[in-house]
């Protein structure tokens, strides 16, 4: 899907809703055309008037009254007609925005999480929140205003023409300098760049505002001010110094044009004068002129609208290409007939992987040639140093990223043909910090399966160790979480985590540091817990924690992104290599006490003293 | 009204000033040409009533020459109108908004518990939008359009105070619409602006979440509260356009019917001889004139009674206090909690009459179950909330007598859960220390044992962090923050679980950081390693709020209570099993 495509795909959208706009726009130039009405009355008065100028006894007062009542009822009709047109624009764009904003949201979820980490929220928020709301003004007024500017002017020339072509034809000329000016807005190279910084710094600024919010506690310890918490202080200033430097680069255009079109009768005078000056006596050309002048105001009315049509159209194409951009995000592909798998070994075949694609500056192997089988009923535990690929390796399985070599199968069905939907209904995921949604306990458990029963909750609860610190909340299950899970500790947190992924029961579960910040009591807990529930399942953990692992079926230790040793926890210590490493450091850190530079934790510990601490862990 | 402009100006109404000049000014500029263009009404009247004298070529010349000349200086005014305005709004905007982040940091963190994060980034964000649009464009467009009805009115009266009547007559009617549909306006743009928020809080959640929601296959149109809350914002959107139309149109029509009354009124007084023909002329000619800019009144006045309830929303959280203290941090002075009460909401108590003292340079380890109030009492140390009953001093003084800052600047923490800036790394660890060089930043990596992985990224410290350091693993985050906090060297060291999430090759190496870190320091740690606590000067075991257990490691074991019966379950913690 290329991005021209997705332009035409908004069009289509926007297309969606044509029968309204363009019922808005008829009504917008009706209304337009009736607000003429009461100048024209006035007009019609005042010709009275001066035919009577000598006698005003002559003087029709039926026809006066007459054109009052005309321009009144014009004016209820243009009202009328505005309101209607307004409505259906408005209801017209609301309901784009509400299909846009909804389209955007869907496409997001289904893009790779590579897009995710390398896109701040703050700036993909804005697009769905501001660009997006951009278009509002566009729909709303702009497209009938435009129509209507368009219209009626052309229709008031055509009658002006039609009185007298030489006073049509001067105010031509500054109707023409109004569009030039716009155009020039609209179109200049510098005012294109000017308007793309433009919406960077509003990205900018949404982006480091919502971090310098949510990093508060951070914000607090470090003593960070608004002043000093430069990000932000950039993001505001650069946006104001766009904004003014926008402003000035149009004052120019603006003021000519508000000048120009709202002046357009002084464009009449002189020809009005110089018509005048050879036929003084001309009463029916001093009419003429009369009618001009008291016209051309409504000429400038809805040209005056158009005021801000240049800038107002640069921003939105800005703001369009924003929004193409992500559509032109590409989704994860979806196979066309998704393929079912009955057994539930994960397997990984020679599967190669990097973040960044091979022609660009970053690019750095994280997995190198990994192949593995975790079996179901089994447990497989991920281990290894920091960095060295272990949880990429656990996100891939969910195809947070599509691998480019290799195959990741789940049965005997590659992951890509299962379909998204089968797939996360076959995996379930502990992350290692756990994101809660702003909603209740209770529906944040559900999310591992939206059709269980309140029952089925508290069960998965209880065996993730977190029902009873739920129950002791003051309003239980019912209590909200505040977003990002405030008031929970990281532990609780995780245990609810936990009890979502129990609830969702899928055959292959992938615990990524689950219980790492779980005290001693839970994790024991939890681990008794999850030991009924994971009997059948093809377990996958990732623990740095050694003596959790200990009872896996199989270890795979994961360095530098390829494998380095895999086996049983006997086997791996025997082998003497990375693992064994790993187990002394594990040993000794165990033996760690705060505040005692311990002179025996930084030297190789005895086999002696393993043993003895290996029967305390 | 002067509340409002208060708000609007962020509490700083002068600087409105410039701005209100120049757009009297510019309204004022604009009376000319209307002025220019009755006299050659006049002039071709004159033509009309006494046909003998001809039409005064001359004079219509000299009126255009004016008028040409006029262009100018309304082009001044304008463009003098437009600096000051749009200066004066981004810039209101820009200080606003870098004022209103500080005040919010001075708050305490009970603030932001109350409220949802999303929505304070809406007020730094699109409620200064809406001001700086209402001060860019509503305010000075409002002021420069009233002031030739204004003058116009002035003027008239003296005409024909009759005419001039029927001509206004109706405008307080429109006028008093407004007034009285003001509190359904003030309602739906509360509304409105409240369906606007909750948006953007739910796609601020939806998109910090995002990872949990494509594992859940819960996107799109799944994440039920996301598409209901634009689901309401378009319905709140359709609602205020189309109540309020009705209102202003209807207000509109009140105003702009003055033309068909003072024509009727006029054609009366004139069959009846009491109005004089160029009179009534003058006032169908000013008739034209002065309905236009009106309209321009009315529209502008209900958009910024919308945008009052952004202004109102800036200005409540600018009236909350902040944290109060004046006093310094006493040096060298223990820690004393005296009868310490607290809960996060009052209503629950999570630590209740809780005392006790932590020696200056000895290392306090907090122990309990979870939920017992461990990680409670560090905040309380740092002041993020203040307490309910009791006291917390330093030496004598207590801390809600100190500066919140410069207590904070006593203090380094080291918590379980690690929030970086979307910046580089050098710059994440500089934090610290504004004032660091990159050696220092270097050495503090070091220590921290993390000076290894960072130069091997490609970019090294010049490595930019995802949003809350999503693109690092936990253990490296964790170590980012311990040199952070090493390069700040505070006298009070608060750990939270600080090696939760370290693989077990970097852990010893941590371990060793962490001594170098609380070396010489006076440290609150929370750890549910027993053994790692083994050593401390002083064990506070918690349960449920109250302190249940106090002593060193050797003396609680002997005691039999719940510090024995948790380290006796550690000692048995066996692993995960599936078979």
């Amino acid at each position: 899907m290329n991005s021209n495509s997705e332009v035409v795909g908004l069009f289509r959208i926007v297309s969606t809703k044509k029968g309204l706009l363009i019922v808005a726009s008829v009504f917008s130039t009706l209304s337009s055309l009736l607000q003429i009405v009461p100048f024209f009355a006035v007009f019609k008065i005042i010709e009275e008037l001066l035919m009577h100028a000598q006698n005003a006894a002559g003087i029709n007062k039926e026809l006066i009254i007459h054109w009052g009542m005309w321009a009144f009822l014009a004016l209820v009709g243009a009202l009328i007609a505005l309101y209607i047109g307004g409505m259906c624009s408005h209801i017209a764009a609301f309901n784009i925005l509400y299909e846009l904003r909804v389209r955007l949201s869907e496409h997001v979820a289904k893009v790779p999480m590579g897009y995710h980490n390398k896109t701040a929220s703050g700036e993909l928020k804005k697009i769905i929140e501001v660009s997006v709301e951009k278009i509002e003004k566009f729909i709303a007024h702009q497209l009938p205003d435009l129509v209507s500017a368009v219209i009626v002017p052309l229709s008031l020339l055509i009658y002006l023409f039609w009185l007298d072509w030489r006073m049509a034809l001067v105010l031509l000329l500054p109707i023409g300098i109004g569009f030039w000016l716009q155009a020039r807005v609209f179109g200049s190279e510098e005012g294109q760049k000017a308007y793309r910084d433009f919406q960077y710094a509003v990205e900018e600024m949404n982006a480091t505002g919502i971090e310098y919010v949510r990093g508060m506690p951070a914000v607090k310890v470090f003593g960070i001010t608004a002043e000093s918490f430069l990000t932000f202080k950039q993001a505001v200033t650069r946006y104001r110094d766009i904004s003014l430097n926008i402003t000035n680069m149009c004052k120019t255009s603006y003021s000519l044009f508000f000048i120009i079109i709202s002046s357009l009768f002084v464009f009449a005078v002189p020809i009005g004068i110089l018509l005048s000056s050879g036929q003084a006596y001309n009463q029916s050309f001093a009419v003429t002129f009369i009618l001009i002048l008291i016209i051309t105001p409504s000429l400038s009315a809805p040209l005056l609208k158009l005021l801000y049509l240049g800038s107002g159209l640069r921003e939105i194409v800005e703001g369009n290409k924003r929004i193409a951009a992500v559509f032109a995000e590409e989704v994860v592909s979806e196979p066309t007939v998704p393929r079912v798998s009955s057994s539930y070994d994960v397997s990984f075949d020679q599967v190669s992987f990097a973040y960044e694609s091979k022609d660009s500056m970053d690019f750095k192997h994280v997995l190198s040639n990994i192949s593995f089988v975790a079996r179901a009923g089994e447990m497989t535990a991920l281990v290894g140093p920091s960095g060295g690929g272990k949880s990429t390796i656990a996100n891939l399985l969910l195809r947070f990223w599509d691998v480019k070599e290799g195959q990741i199968t789940i049965g005997d069905v590659p992951i890509r043909e299962m379909g998204t939907e089968r797939l996360m209904d076959t995996v379930s995921f502990v992350f290692q910090d756990v994101h809660l949604f702003y909603d209740t306990i209770e529906e944040n458990i559900r999310m591992g399966n939206t059709a269980a029963s309140k029952e089925e909750v508290m069960k998965a609860a209880r065996t993730a160790c977190c029902h009873e610190f739920i129950e002791k909340l003051e309003y239980g299950y019912d209590t909200k979480i505040d977003e990002g899970g405030t008031y929970l500790s990281g532990g609780e947190a995780q245990r609810i985590a936990i009890a979502r992924a129990l609830l969702k029961n899928a055959p292959v579960l992938v615990l990524d540091e689950a219980t790492a910040y779980a005290d001693a009591e839970n994790e024991r807990k939890i681990q008794q817990g999850l030991a009924e529930l994971v009997k059948d399942k093809t377990v996958l953990i990732i623990a740095h924690r050694l003596s959790t692992i200990r009872g896996a079926e199989q270890i795979i230790v994961v360095n530098q992104g390829e494998i380095a040793e895999r086996g049983t926890h006997e086997e791996l210590r025997e082998r003497n290599g990375l693992y064994e490493q790993m187990w002394r450091a594990h040993i000794s850190a165990a033996r760690w006490k705060l505040g005692l530079d311990d002179q025996l934790s930084r030297q190789p510990v005895a086999a002696a003293v393993v043993k003895e601490d290996m029967s305390d862990e | 009204m002067n509340n409002y402009f208060y708000n609007i100006s962020g509490g700083n109404t002068r600087s409105l000033l410039p701005s209100a000049v120049a757009a009297i000014l510019d309204g004022i500029a604009k009376v000319v040409p209307a002025a220019l263009l009755v006299d050659i009404f006049n002039t071709i009247y004159v033509s009309f009533a006494h046909p003998e004298t001809g039409l005064n070529i001359g004079r219509m010349w000299a009126v255009f020459v004016i008028l040409l000349i006029w262009l100018a200086v309304e082009y001044a005014a304008y463009s003098y109108l437009y600096d000051k305005t749009y200066k004066a709004a981004y810039s209101l905007a820009a200080s606003g908004r870098l004022g209103l982040a500080e005040h919010i940091r001075l708050l305490s963190l009970g603030f932001f518990g109350k409220r949802d994060p999303g929505d304070l980034t809406n007020l730094l964000l699109s409620d200064y939008g809406q001001v700086e649009n209402t001060i860019s464009h509503n305010v000075p467009q409002l002021i420069s359009a009233i002031m030739l009805p204004v003058l116009a009115l002035v003027g008239l009266v003296f005409m024909d105070w009759r005419m001039a009547l029927a001509m206004f007559a109706a405008v307080p009617f429109g006028v008093l619409i407004l007034w009285l549909t003001d509190s359904i306006q003030a309602r739906l743009s509360a509304k409105h602006v409240q369906a606007k928020n909750e948006a953007a809080s739910r796609l601020q959640e939806y998109l910090s979440g995002i990872r949990e929601i494509k594992a859940h296959n819960i996107g799109g149109k799944k994440f039920e509260r996301l598409r209901l809350s634009f689901d309401q914002l378009k319905q709140a959107s359709i609602r205020l356009e189309g109540i309020m139309g009705p209102m202003i149109m209807g207000a509109m029509l009140l105003t702009r019917s003055g033309m068909t009354l003072m024509i009727m009124v006029g054609s009366y007084l004139l069959i009846g001889g009491t109005l004089s023909l160029p009179v009534f002329l003058l006032f169908l000619l000013i008739g034209t004139k002065i309905f236009e800019p009106l309209t321009v009144v009315l529209m502008n006045y209900g958009e910024m009674r919308y945008s009052a309830y952004s202004a109102q929303r800036i200005m409540e959280v600018k009236a909350e206090q902040p944290m109060q203290g004046t006093e310094s941090v006493p040096s060298g002075k223990p820690i004393v909690f005296d009868q310490v009460a607290f809960g996060y909401d009052p209503q629950t108590p999570v630590l209740k009459n809780l005392s006790f003292t932590i020696k200056p340079n000895t290392i306090t380890a907090l122990v309990g179950p979870s939920g017992s109030g461990k990680s409670t009492i560090t905040r309380l140390i740092a002041r993020f909330w203040d307490i309910q009953e009791g006291s917390i001093r330093i030496g004598s003084q207590p801390i809600n007598r100190v500066n919140p800052e410069l207590l904070l600047a006593d203090i380094s923490m080291v918590f379980q859960d690690v929030y970086l800036f979307q910046d580089t790394i050098g710059n994440n660890i500089r934090i610290g220390k504004k004032e660091a060089t990159q050696a220092e930043i270097e050495e503090a990596a070091k220590r921290a044992c993390c000076h290894e992985f960072i130069s091997r990224l490609p970019q090294g410290y010049d490595t930019p962090v995802g949003e809350g350091g999503s693109t690092l693993s936990g253990g490296e985050k964790q170590r980012i923050s311990i040199a952070r906090a090493l390069l700040k060297d505070a006298s009070i060291v608060l750990l939270d679980e600080a090696t939760a999430s370290l693989d077990p090759e970097n852990e010893t190496a941590v371990q060793q950081a962490i001594n170098e870190l609380v070396a010489n320091k006076t440290v609150i740690l929370i750890a549910h390693r027993l053994k790692t606590i083994q050593n401390a000067d002083q064990i506070l075991v918690l349960n449920h709020g109250e302190l249940v257990e106090q002593g060193t490691h050797d003396e609680l074991l002997a005691k039999s209570g719940l510090y024995e019966h948790l380290w006796s379950i550690q000692q048995g913690a066996d692993g995960w099993r599936v078979k």
